[in-house]
Parts: structure tokens; sequence; C-alpha cells
């Protein structure tokens, strides 16, 4: 969209690093520790210095996992039923969780969300800083407009209804790496409202949800805010700041107070972030920093009257508290069981939850209180007077919903369903969760092209996206088992190539497989699949006719007792041991089973089978 | 008199009036003159004439402190639009001047510099009048041929009465507020002092264009839907606001009221029209929760972090933020009251009663100003702003700048800081609508009396040129 992210009126006017020189030099003298500033810390969004959470491990892994685990459990609770039932069932059969989550999520724009400088990630400290991004003193915000396109892909992607009009409003809180002493969100007209996202059995582990079917969650609005600069520590006592960050576009998206699970909200939080990432409106994925979650947690007896609280309209609940700022899908479900289990545990020793607002890291067992509602920062939230309200009209919504790319429920069908592809829904899954949707991509490519080059033959056609769901996952896969992936590791032509000679039997599985290897582990090779096959002389040789005939009759001379077992005793079955012979002295893949039998029968004087 | 002649009239005049403490910083005087001396050749109505810059107007060159301690040796790293604007039309930018603390205040008295003076003939020291009170003064003593102020609830208008000078408060959105440090964003804007009407005129009409950079600024295609607007009555109608005769108003000023009324009757056979604007009464309260709420918002980036003065030991204990002791010591005790009493009115139980309120009687004052212009509002809908058959159907109100006359410094220091908000009372109306209204200084009765023409939205010229009429009557 834009061509020159240039340096900055700020870094070109100023050329000085925005760093307090004072509080460099005072840093020495005074100890500014993490614990004096928590409180603050913890409500802001997207603190990626905080240690990262690892959370990447590979989804069949967590798919085996959970499997493997429910196998367990099934075998306890049926040998012993009574006694192995973890301790807290009864409790949790008492009591009902309900938790609502807000998603923060780094949009992918060119520009700040009110300046002209270009979003970075990587960039030096401080080369990303407009006036406006400093709070240099009687710079005005500018609306980058082009920013609301990712952000109004997400909102329709979530189901939800774009408002023709919204505001933008301050909230403010002092933290030194807010410049302006508030940040600019959308806090009485968000840009869109009303969506819902709904989780099918296949988005969950080992595919069964705990509610024994689809869950859709509310969602409640989606605003558009800006992030805040990046402090980097330098222990023991000096912290940076890098405004490079400030003002990069974010979105939140809160959803209504209703999901019931741990395991669901974590499928939630991992659901959303593949639908933002398939519309391409986020930079990163969770566990890069680019997608920060608040999750807000209470519990009520299921079979008494219901609770007192009510939250975004839904009524019943109980006191609910607020943990902030987790990092990964892991920490969202972790928390929110630790936190649930507070509650109940609280509840029953006759105490009283109190509204406040908690921390919890990773690898915690509880979660810990930061502030009680007394200590509750009043963000004094007021529209912001130089910002005009953003007006979207039908027409811009209308293109965006034409073109928005096919959301993972429509692939789930498309994979399953589609004689093209013809996966098994856990295939299907497992393919569009794997690396943000990146693997899907790179399964399609290579579909597409064997298709192409299989069109006029509608045998091999219909084995296609089989083959190609097996190898992408199975061997390409297993690879990449201990490695990031990277869809250039192998180009998708070059397997595509590997799997035409597959299936054209030019090629044997075991050379498959093997040609896949050396690719995999040469990735700079320059040859192409087929100068390979050639050099290492790899390609399939058939044996002819006679061939046949002489190794079926050396070896029937061999082992004559069990051919008068095959012609006087009827043991037909023995024929296929001396298939299974054929096969194995001729080179690997040179016989083809079917054929060996005939050239036996005919050489027995036996009818075709 | 030559431009060079009248630039050394002036620099001559920086030295016998630097006790009237107009200027924060002046600009080196052998750069003006030489700048002057090379403007003789330059062509431009602006072309060499000296202008002062309030001090919350940033300049590339010399500081811009907003007369506060925060910022005292801040130096901007831009131009201000409305700085580059004249420096393009070759004008020399004479220093900045005096102001009361981020424009709040009514006497230019709360400044880190020391407050700005007015000497009447019996040597008293008499208020300038806030929050430009620098730049008035600056033009009325002839240290500078215009100067540039700010107007959020009449802070170019005031002083321009109590200093017997012209100050125009253009229509918001006009003139570009990039570069003008924020006080209350939404009825800051960028005011002209000068010594008559015409002059005026000529330095709005070099700001008067649209800015990209500022997203207040009317778009191209809203300025010339003001062009088009009706044209006005003849005869002149003029609207006499009866809530504005209120009970504390000087005698002398409602006697210049009356006489500048019957001037124009008698002159330019003007038709005077008695209007209601019943929201009036509401507006100085409205104006006094809207303004400190968006202040204090607008004054939270000023935390010595990035820039500004930092308090000389550490700051930020465990219960404070990094920066409480640099605030702490670094506002004035006026900006400290009004940032504590906007952080109220927007708190989360205040909110409804007193911001969103206010926010309510801004509209109706907007109203009831519709109600009784001939013109119609050209921001709002056609449909919206049909003139009712029973409108007034006026072209200008005239009223007065400020109840009284200049008050003396010594009679200030123990007023009571409401006694200083009520100045503001005839001025505050016309911010709160963004309608354009100018300060005329009428001094037949007393010294520092001015009075005011307010317009329709948008109706800049009719004002200018009503009160150019008004000068007529010197």
């Amino acid at each position: 969209m834009f061509a020159q992210p240039s340096r900055t009126a700020a870094a070109g006017v100023l050329r000085i690093p925005y760093i307090c020189r004072s509080c460099l030099r005072r840093a020495s003298a005074q100890s500014l520790t993490r614990e004096t500033v928590l409180p603050v810390l913890q409500h802001r969004t997207l603190q990626t210095s905080l240690p990262e959470a690892k959370d990447n491990a590979p989804f069949r892994k967590l798919l085996k996992d959970e499997a493997k685990k429910k196998r367990q459990q099934e075998k306890a609770t049926s040998s012993s039923k009574k006694s192995s039932k973890p301790k807290s069932d009864p409790w949790l059969e008492k009591w009902e969780l309900t938790v609502g989550i807000e998603i923060h999520a780094e949009l992918n724009t060119s520009r700040k969300l009110f300046s002209s400088a270009a979003t970075s990630v990587n960039e030096a400290p401080n080369t990303h800083v407009a006036l406006f991004d400093l709070a240099v003193p009687g710079s005005q915000p500018q609306f980058q407009k082009e920013t609301l396109i990712p952000a109004l892909r997400a909102a329709l992607a979530l189901g939800c209804e774009v408002q023709w009009k919204s505001t933008f409003d301050r909230k403010h809180y002092f933290y030194q790496d807010q410049p302006n002493g508030y940040q600019i969100t959308q806090y009485y007209e968000p840009f869109a409202k009303n969506g819902s996202i709904t989780l099918y059995p296949h988005d969950f582990p080992g595919g069964v949800s705990p509610e024994n079917g689809p869950v859709t969650i509310g969602i409640k609005q989606v605003q558009m805010e800006q992030d805040t600069a990046k402090t980097i520590q330098q222990p023991p006592h000096t912290h940076l700041l890098d405004f490079n960050r400030v003002s990069h576009p974010l979105i939140e998206i809160i959803t209504l107070p209703q999901i019931h699970h741990p395991t669901t909200a974590a499928v939630l939080v991992k659901k959303i972030q593949a639908v933002l990432k398939a519309v391409d409106s986020v930079t990163a994925g969770m566990e890069m920093g680019g997608l920060r979650a608040d999750v807000n947690v209470s519990v009520r007896q299921r079979d008494s009257a219901s609770g007192k609280h009510s939250y975004s309209g839904i009524s019943g609940l109980g006191q609910r508290t607020e943990i902030k700022n987790l990092a990964s899908v892991k920490a969202v479900e972790e928390a929110i069981i630790a936190e649930r289990d507070r509650q109940i545990e609280l509840l029953e020793s006759g105490g009283v939850v109190e509204g406040e607002t908690r921390g919890w890291t990773l690898g915690s067992k509880t979660t810990k209180r930061l502030r009680g509602k007394e200590g509750e920062i009043d963000y004094r939230y007021m529209p912001d007077p130089d910002i005009a309200p953003v007006v979207v009209g039908e027409d811009v919504i209308q293109h965006l919903n034409r073109t928005l790319p096919p959301l993972s429920d429509e692939w789930m069908k498309t994979l399953t369903e589609s004689p093209e592809y013809g996966l098994t829904s856990k295939d299907a899954s497992t393919l569009i969760t794997l690396d943000d949707g990146e693997r899907l991509d790179y399964y399609l490519d290579i579909v597409h092209t064997l298709r192409s080059t299989f069109k006029s033959d509608p045998e091999i056609l219909q084995r296609v996206g089989k083959a190609a769901g097996n190898w992408v996952l199975m061997d390409l896969g297993g690879l990449f088992k201990n490695e990031t992936w990277d869809p250039e590791r192998v180009a998708p032509e070059k397997l595509s190539s590997i799997l035409t000679h597959l299936l054209r039997k030019q090629i044997t599985g075991r050379t498959a497989k093997l040609l896949l290897a050396i690719l995999f582990n040469d990735p700079h090779n320059p040859q192409t699949v087929e100068e390979i096959i050639k050099e290492k002389d790899m390609l399939l040789k058939p044996l002819s006719h006679d061939e046949y005939v002489e190794l079926a009759k050396k070896l029937l001379e061999e082992k004559s007792d069990m051919v008068k077992d095959i012609l006087e005793k009827k043991q037909m079955h023995k024929i296929k041991w001396f298939v299974g012979q054929m096969m194995g002295r001729a080179a690997e893949g040179a016989v083809e089973p079917g054929e060996a039998e005939r050239v036996l029968r005919v050489l027995l004087d036996l009818p075709e089978s | 008199m030559s431009v060079l002649r009248e630039a050394q009239r002036c620099v001559a005049n920086h030295v016998s009036c630097s006790s009237l403490n107009a200027f924060v910083r002046l600009a080196d005087s052998s750069a003006i003159l030489s700048q002057a001396q090379n403007a003789a050749s330059t062509t431009g109505p602006l072309a060499g004439k000296l202008i002062a810059i309030k001090d919350n107007i940033c300049t590339f060159d010399l500081p811009t402190t907003a007369s506060s301690r925060i910022l005292k040796s801040y130096k901007s790293p831009y131009d201000a639009t409305v700085v580059k604007q004249l420096r393009e039309a070759a004008a020399i930018i004479v220093g900045k001047t005096n102001m009361d603390e981020f424009g709040m205040g009514s006497h230019s008295t709360h400044s880190h510099f020391g407050a700005v003076k007015q000497k009447r003939v019996n040597g008293e020291e008499s208020s300038a009048g806030g929050s430009s009170g620098g730049s008035a003064v600056a033009v009325a003593s002839d240290q500078c041929w215009a100067a540039l102020g700010t107007d959020t609830g009449g802070s170019v208008r005031l002083p321009a009465a109590y200093t017997g000078t012209v100050g125009f408060k253009p229509s918001y959105g006009l003139l570009s507020r990039w570069g003008v440090i924020d006080y209350a964003n939404s009825l800051d804007t960028v005011g002209i002092l000068a010594r008559n009407v015409q002059d005026a005129q000529i330095v709005f009409d070099t700001l008067n264009k649209y800015d990209p950079q500022d997203p207040t600024s009317l778009l191209p295609s809203t300025r010339s839907r003001l062009r088009s607007s009706k044209p006005r009555s003849r005869p002149l109608r003029i609207g006499i606001p009866v809530e504005y005769n209120i009970t504390s108003l000087h005698p002398h000023i409602r006697s210049t009221w009356l006489s500048t009324l019957h001037y124009l009757q008698e002159t330019h056979g003007a038709i005077l029209q008695p209007i209601s604007l019943p929201s009036t009464r509401h507006a100085l309260s409205a104006y006094y929760i809207l303004a400190p709420a968006e202040a204090s918002s607008n004054l939270a980036k000023y935390d010595g972090v990035r820039y500004g003065t930092r308090a000389p030991s550490p700051d930020g204990t465990p219960e404070s933020v990094l920066f409480a002791k640099t605030r702490g010591q670094n506002f004035g005790k006026e900006v400290k009251r009004r940032i504590l009493l906007g952080a109220f009115s927007l708190s989360a139980k205040a909110m409804d009663n007193y911001f969103i309120q206010a926010q309510k009687i801004r509209r109706l004052v907007q109203k009831d100003f519709d109600a009784v212009f001939k013109r119609s509002n050209p921001l709002l809908e056609e449909s919206f702003s049909a003139v009712s058959s029973d409108s007034p159907n006026v072209d200008v109100i005239i009223c007065p700048t400020a109840p009284t006359p200049p008050p003396t410094l010594e009679s200030l220091s123990n007023q009571d800081p409401l006694d200083a908000y009520m100045n503001d009372v005839f001025t505050v109306p016309a911010s709160l609508a963004g309608l354009p209204a100018l300060s005329v200084p009428i001094e037949r009765e007393a010294k520092g009396v001015g009075m005011q023409v307010l317009g329709q939205f948008g109706d800049d010229s009719t004002v200018l040129d009503v009160s150019e009429m008004l000068e007529g009557m010197k």
C-alpha cells in the first residue's frame, strides 16, 4: 500500500533517540524495580518484553497427547469407577464456570494508527516515530484510514455488524510507555458489534468439545486502539523506551461471558487467532507477542438461585475477577483453571470472591492479586476532540465481504466433503491449524498442481487430495518435527513433482521418501527432481513379460514341495507367498503383484483368480 | 512609514517597554532589523511586518514555553503552520509573548515568567487581560505590528478589550492548530491581535487556509460552502442579547454598549433587534467543565520523560508513577486547579452529571445562536437548520467583550478564582459554538472597553466588516 517507510519528522528533525537522559543517569541512583510498577504495567496491552511463552508444540502432538490422556482416563474410570476421579470433579458438578475474554491483536498495517510513521517490528529503536507518536507539544493525530481495512476484515470474519459510525476516545492513565498520558481507543462507539464465533468438535483437541457439540460464543464488540511503547529492560535498574511501537494499530475483541470450560477458552483464542491470520488482519501469532488476552472469570452454583451479577447484558453470574495480559493459549487455559479452582475453594470455605484484578505467570499454580476494586484505575474516558468520527460506507463493507478469503470453518467443510480433497476431519483440522494456515496454503498449492497434471486421468485424480494430504502432514510433517515450518524448505513445486512421479508409478514410495529427504536436507540444491532421479538412477524399470516368466519358473522349481501343496492340497494362499518372493527378489517396485500372480497361475495352469 | 523605520521603532520600544513583561523571549534585534532591511525589496502585505507570537504557538528558532515552568527551556522541533505561513509571507517573527500558563487565566498573571502589565496614567498597574495578554500589550505598546494569540474562552478578545486593541477569534477550524499547544482543543482557536480591523484582516487572509496536518481544519469543500452562503441584510440587522444586560455590568460598559448601538442605527441605518440567548447563563459553567476536562487530558503528556523540565531529585516512588513530583513541582497553581477540576468531571462517578451535561449545554448554546442568525449554520444539514419564521434573522450580535474595564493587578491578588472566571461570561458562548467574534476598542468613555461583534459560524467576513464600521466611532 505504501512504498516508502521513510524516516519521520521527529526522527529527522531531532536526530536524537528519545531516551530520557536524566533517567539514565538516575537509574543507578534509584531502583525502579518491576514490583513498583507492576500494578500499572499489568493492565497495558502487548508487553512483548515479558517472558515469552513457549506454546508452539506441534498440534498433532497435542492431539495425540490429548487422545492418550483420554484413553488413560477412560481406562481408569472403567477399571475402578468410584475411586480414581480427580478430587475437584464433584465441585465442578456443583459450580459452573463462566468466562469472557478480551483479545488484543496487532493489525497488519503499514502505517501507525494516528501518524504516517511506518509500523515496524524489528527496526532500530526510535527510528519510526512521528511527532504525534511522542506527544510533541502542538502535534495532532492524523487517522490513517487504511488501518481500517484489516480491522474491518477481522470484524467481518468474526461475523460482526460493522457500525456506520464509530468514534475514538481517550483512556487515561500515566505510564512512561504512554507518551500522551492516554491511549486512544474506541470506548463509547466501537466500529464493530454483535458478532459470534462457533467452535466445532473438530476444533477441539481429540475432536470432542466439552459441550458435546458445537459451541457458539458471542462477540460483544471489536474496537481499534493504539499500542504503547516497548520497554526494554536493562537490569538492574534501567528501562529503555522504544517508541517504534507507539500507536501501532491494535484491535481488541471482546467476547460475551459465554464460555464455561477452560478448554473452550483456549480453543476460542486459538481459533480467533487462526481466523485473524486467515483474513490477513494481524501481524503475528500469539507466540510472537502479537496477541494478548485478558480473561474475566466467575463461578456460580448450578442448582441454586443464580448469581447477582450481570456483565455485558448477561445476568445471574457470580462476582468476577479479571486476569490480565495472558500471552499464550496455554496461559489462558491454565490461568482460568487456577482462578476457577481458587474461587470455588474460597466459596466452599465460606469466603467471598472480591471483584479484583489478578495476574498469572506461566507455570504457577495460582493467580496473584494485583489490585482490588478500590485500586481500580478510573480511566476517565473522554471522546477525543481532535479525531472526527469514522464513517464506513456500505460499499466498502460489501467489497471486503466479497473478497474475504474462506475461513477455517468453510475450509473444514471443503476439505472433508469435496472429492477434490477427501481428507478426514482430523487431517483437515490439522492442516488448517498448523503454522497459522501456511501448511494449508502449501497443501492447496500441491493439490492444484497435481490436479492440473492429472486432469485427464480420473483414476489418479481421485487419489490426489488424499495422497497430498498424507505427504504434507506425515512425510514432510515428520521431517519438520523439530524444526520451524518453512514452505520454501521443500518448495511446493518440488513435492508436487515427486508426487507426480510417484502417482505415475515412475518411482517407488521409498524412492519418493528418499527424494523428499534429499531436498529437505539440501534446500539450496539447484537440481530439479527429474535431474536428481536421473543422476541417482532412481527411475522404476518394470520387468518385461519374459523376465516375469523366468523369475517365476525359477522360484517354482526351487520350491516344488509348495507347488505340490497348491496343486494337490489346494492351498491356494501359497500363491501369494510366491508373489511376495518375486517382489522381494526383483528390484524394488519392479514387480507388480497382480502381474506376478497372473504369470504364476499361467505357469501352474490355474484359472485366473 | 518605511518597513525599516517601523521595525526600528518597535525594536526601540522593546527596551522602553520591557517592564510590561509582554515577551517571554525576543528575537535578536539586529536579526529583526536585517530582516526588515531585506524585506524592503519583498512585496506582499505582510512583508517586513513585525509579528509577535504567543508562546504556546511553536517556533523552530525561539523557545516555546506556554509560560510554564515544565516547558521553560523547551524548543520545538518545528514551526506551527500559522508561523510557517507568516514566514512565507515575509513577516518577521519578533518574539514570543507572555501569557497565562497553557492559556489558563484571564489576566496573564499566571505565568512562570511573571505577570504581564499595563501602566495607567496614574502609574497604577492594571490587568492586560488573558490569556493572550503579552500579545495584546505587545501590539498596544507598539512593540510589534500585530500578534498571534489563542482564544479558548475569550483569551484574545478579553486582552484586546483591556488593552484597546483589536482582537479577532475566527470561526473554529479556519486557522490551523498544528503546532498550537493544546489547552482545550475543541475550543482552542488561533486569534489575531492588531491595531485596527484592517490589519487583522490582512493577517487573517494570510492564515485562512486548509491545513491537512490539523484534523480539525475545515476542508476546502466546507470552506467553499461558507463563501456561498446567503448575503447579509440591507439594512444590517443587529441582535442585542437581552440576557447579557447583567446587573454586574459596569456602568461605563453599559453606556458604551448603548452608544455603539445608537451609532450603528444612526450612522449606518442598522435595525436593532432584541434577541434571547437563554442558554447563555449556563454557558460559563459548561465552559469551566469542558475546558478543564480537555486540559486535564491534554496536559497529561507533560511528564519530563521525552522533553521538558524534570524535578531535580529522583522521581517515582513505589506508590507513584515516574513523574508525580515533576508534575507537582512544574505546573502552576491555576493549571493544577484546572487539571483537578477536569480529572474530577471526567471521573466515572461525575461524568454523567458534569461532562455530559456540559456537552448538552454546549449544544443548546449553539442552537440558541442558530435560532437568531439569518444565515443557517453551514455545519448542519439543511433540514436541521431551517430557520423558523419567527427568527429575528440577525446578521451579527453586538455585546460587550468584558463586564468591567481592566482591574488593577493589586485588586487581583486576593481575588477568588471564581471571580476571575466571571470575566469570561460574554466571550465563552461564541467559543462554545465556534463562532467568529471580534473585540473592537470603543474607548469614548473609559480606557479598556471593547465591544464584541459575533457572527454565524463561517461568517467571518461580516464580523470583520461590521467591526470596521465601529472603528468609525473613534
